[in-house]
């Protein structure tokens, strides 16, 4: 599990100074919120489509429990086997025990984002049994050991220079790039995108052709019908449900929805605030193992429900509302503070708004106060936010959680408590104003603050603040008083 | 019709002038402005830092300063976004205090919406001959849904020609602490705000929020000396006919 979310500033900062990431953000803050708008203009009434969108999610998060208990029901009548896992390591440890007990050598996986924040690559991979992630931008940042920059396009900033140099240095190139040589499809290694995509299919074909076990996150778990979704556009997450005998889906608490109904709506929202797209390329739909006289499927169906937190996010009520997230990314593509930073600095699986609010309430409050500090409650994110969440109150939430902690500096707090104290007097009020007037001024020259130091410092990295003027308002206020008074007066 | 002004701290310590503004505005409009003298801020900067007991000593002090009028109006939609939906969010465990919270954030409005929709004006009989733009501040534009009533008043200054800048409702990168707190991210987002109002061509940047004011003009006073930000009211107000003829 990687998790830097201690190192926020200081990976802020070099991505910013990161010509590639600022180009293709640029492009993504310009690009993806048209691309939602166009989509959600094609729901016939956009409004009510959203506002349905929410009401299931809300629904679905607030009966979690129930709707749990029917979905494990169903889907063990349909012929899978559930596996409740508390914590990561219990997840990782089942997902194990099933390689295990089939000598399994290999695995291959769809993109799933529960799978990196329990970290189960790196549990299998340390247990003698390989992953191949079969997402291209999976494939790249699994070879790269990054992080994704972003939940939906994980290695959308690579270039292709670097791919090719992975792919080379990892032996993907080469033996396809001999066979399109040989078919005289291309002439040289290559970095050409197409070219590349070409060759991470070959490699992955050959892994799925023999494949035992794959593995695959879960976009939608119907509790009516014990039915998984998933929703995709590479087509791979459906090689992994259907090439291997057999299948372990793995889902976080939140993904079950009550009805087929609000899946099949979900699955228009999520597609709409992803890419854009209606729908994405390929929607599948798994209700149990394959049943007798059935072409293809695999042998055993295996869905492990994982907790990791969650149940302990459901009961906290103030913050249970971020369970209804469904990973759309449409938050990040919309958010200032991303759109300078990308993904790298959230250290965590979410990234963005998504991840400010998530990986606070996972990772603990102690350790992510920069996650819920950077930013400017613009609400640009709630705005768009399909499951209805409201980013900026929970962020607010965070923070004082943090100051009730009761070890924040003393000083600080003296600071807090004496500006309140200061707040709820008029009259100290405007001593505090007159001390501070000479203070402040101290600094100025030709009426303007070009610096301080302290805690004031980051302003003056990139501003100027005007001079405090010689009265204030309320000093001001007396005269307009006097003079409008006199006016009456002398009508 | 008497109404009471809330001038934001900021307005009050750092830039009066355009409390001058709104209350000269609002009396020529017919209103009585009044101002109680013992107010002070609302408490949003304790309040979005993670302070809440502290700031809802601010806030009962609000309430207690405010609470008998029947219309307060401010200069700041973030201040009157913090009355109107954090007060009574804040207070929901003290059913008296929370109930004059939410008595009270029905009575409160911001400038621009207040002399739009309550007095029905949208000529306040200025004029600038020049092009002017816009930035929809995140408090005023998504908080409270504010955006064709500034522009709308704008719009009707004699010769003033109202012209749209890209991203004019991206965030200025203000954010209280967060200017502070993260420097270098806010700079990138003011540096962009900046550059779109420069993009515009045009004269002034007018917008009704005096946080994103300070940290506009102090990114332009330090970069772009000859360009500046102007707030909705200052601007209605240092270019009416009646202040230019005086």
């Amino acid at each position: 599990m990687h998790n830097r979310v201690d190192k926020f500033r200081e990976i802020a900062s070099r991505e910013m100074q990161n010509e590639l990431s600022r180009a293709f953000l640029l492009m993504l803050s310009l690009g993806a919120p048209i691309m939602r708008q166009i989509g959600m203009s094609s729901f016939p009434d956009p409004d009510c489509a959203e506002a349905y969108g929410r009401a299931i999610r809300a629904e679905a998060i607030e009966r979690m429990p129930e709707l749990l208990e029917e979905f494990e029901k169903n889907a063990e009548a349909s012929g899978a086997k559930v596996i409740w896992a508390k914590d990561a390591g219990e997840a990782n440890a089942a997902v194990l025990k099933i390689a295990k007990e089939r000598n399994i050598s290999y695995v291959t996986k769809g993109k799933s984002m529960v799978t990196e924040e329990t970290g189960l690559n790196e549990h299998l991979i340390e247990n003698g049994v390989d992953v191949f992630e079969s997402d291209l931008g999976e494939v790249i940042t699994q070879m790269l050991g990054r992080l994704p920059f972003h939940i939906v396009g994980p290695a959308l900033n690579v270039p292709p220079g670097e791919i090719s140099d992975i792919f080379l240095k990892k032996g993907i190139i080469k033996e396809p790039t001999d066979i399109f040589l040989k078919k005289g499809i291309i002439k040289e290694p290559t970095e050409n995108p197409v070219e590349l995509g070409r060759a991470a299919r070959v490699f992955l074909r050959e892994k799925f052709r023999r494949l035992e076990m794959g593995i695959v996150g879960v976009n939608m778990a119907v509790a009516e019908t014990g039915t998984i979704i998933n929703v995709e556009n590479e087509g791979n997450i459906r090689m992994n449900k259907s090439s291997p005998k057999t299948l372990v889906a793995i889902m976080s608490l939140e993904k079950v929805v009550p009805t087929m109904t609000d899946a099949l709506h979900m699955a228009r929202i999520l597609s709409r605030n992803c890419t854009g797209q209606k729908l994405t390329g390929y929607v599948s739909m798994d209700t149990g193992p394959k049943k007798p006289g059935e072409i293809d499927g695999p042998e055993e169906l295996f869905i492990i429900i994982v907790d990791n937190g969650r149940s302990e996010i459901y009961r906290d009520v103030k913050v249970r509302e971020i369970l209804r997230c469904i990973r759309c990314g449409a938050c990040l593509n919309t958010c200032p503070v991303y759109s300078k930073i990308g993904g790298y600095p959230y250290g965590f699986s979410y990234s963005g708004p998504m991840g400010q609010i998530i990986n606070p309430m996972l990772l603990g409050i102690g350790s992510t106060a920069d996650l819920y500090r950077a930013c400017t409650l613009c609400g640009a994110c709630k705005n768009i936010c399909p499951a209805g969440i409201d980013h900026p109150s929970l962020l607010l939430e965070y923070r004082a959680r943090q100051k009730g902690q009761g070890n924040m500096p003393v000083f600080e707090r003296m600071t807090a408590t004496a500006a309140s104290v200061a707040m709820a007097s008029g009259s100290l009020w405007s001593i505090g104003a007159k001390c501070a007037r000479p203070l402040l001024n101290s600094f100025a020259k030709d009426g303007y603050i070009k610096n301080m130091p302290l805690v004031a410092k980051g302003w003056f990295a990139c501003r100027d603040l005007r001079a405090m003027p010689r009265k204030t308002f309320r000093e001001m206020w007396k005269e307009l008083n006097k003079s409008s008074a006199d006016k009456k007066e002398s009508i | 019709m008497k109404v009471s002004l809330f001038i934001p701290c900021t307005v009050d310590l750092m830039m009066p002038e355009i409390g001058v503004a709104v209350y000269k505005l609002l009396s020529r409009l017919g209103a009585e402005p009044v101002y109680h003298a013992n107010q002070t801020c609302c408490g949003q900067p304790l309040y979005n830092a993670g302070y809440r007991e502290q700031a809802k000593r601010a806030a009962k002090h609000f309430i207690e300063v405010f609470g008998e009028d029947d219309i307060i109006v401010s200069p700041s939609g973030s201040c009157v976004s913090m009355v109107k939906h954090h007060y009574p969010e804040l207070l929901c465990d003290e059913t008296s205090w929370y109930n004059r919270a939410f008595e009270l954030s029905g009575r409160i409005f911001e400038f621009s919406q207040f002399v739009v929709d309550i007095l029905c004006v949208t000529d306040v009989g200025a004029s600038f001959s020049g092009k002017v733009t816009y930035h929809e501040s995140c408090h005023i534009y998504r908080a409270l849904g504010i955006s064709h009533h500034p522009k709308k008043l704008i719009a009707a200054v004699k010769g003033t020609q109202l012209v749209e800048m890209s991203n004019a409702t991206a965030c200025c990168g203000f954010g209280g602490e967060f200017s502070v707190g993260f420097p270098e991210i806010s700079e990138a987002m003011v540096k962009d705000k900046a550059e779109n109002f420069l993009n515009t061509g045009a004269d002034v940047l007018v917008l009704n929020e005096p946080g994103c004011l300070l940290n506009i003009n102090g990114y332009l006073h330090r970069n772009y000396p000859q360009k500046r930000a102007m707030h909705l009211a200052s601007f209605l107000y240092e270019n009416s006919v009646e202040v230019n003829h005086a």
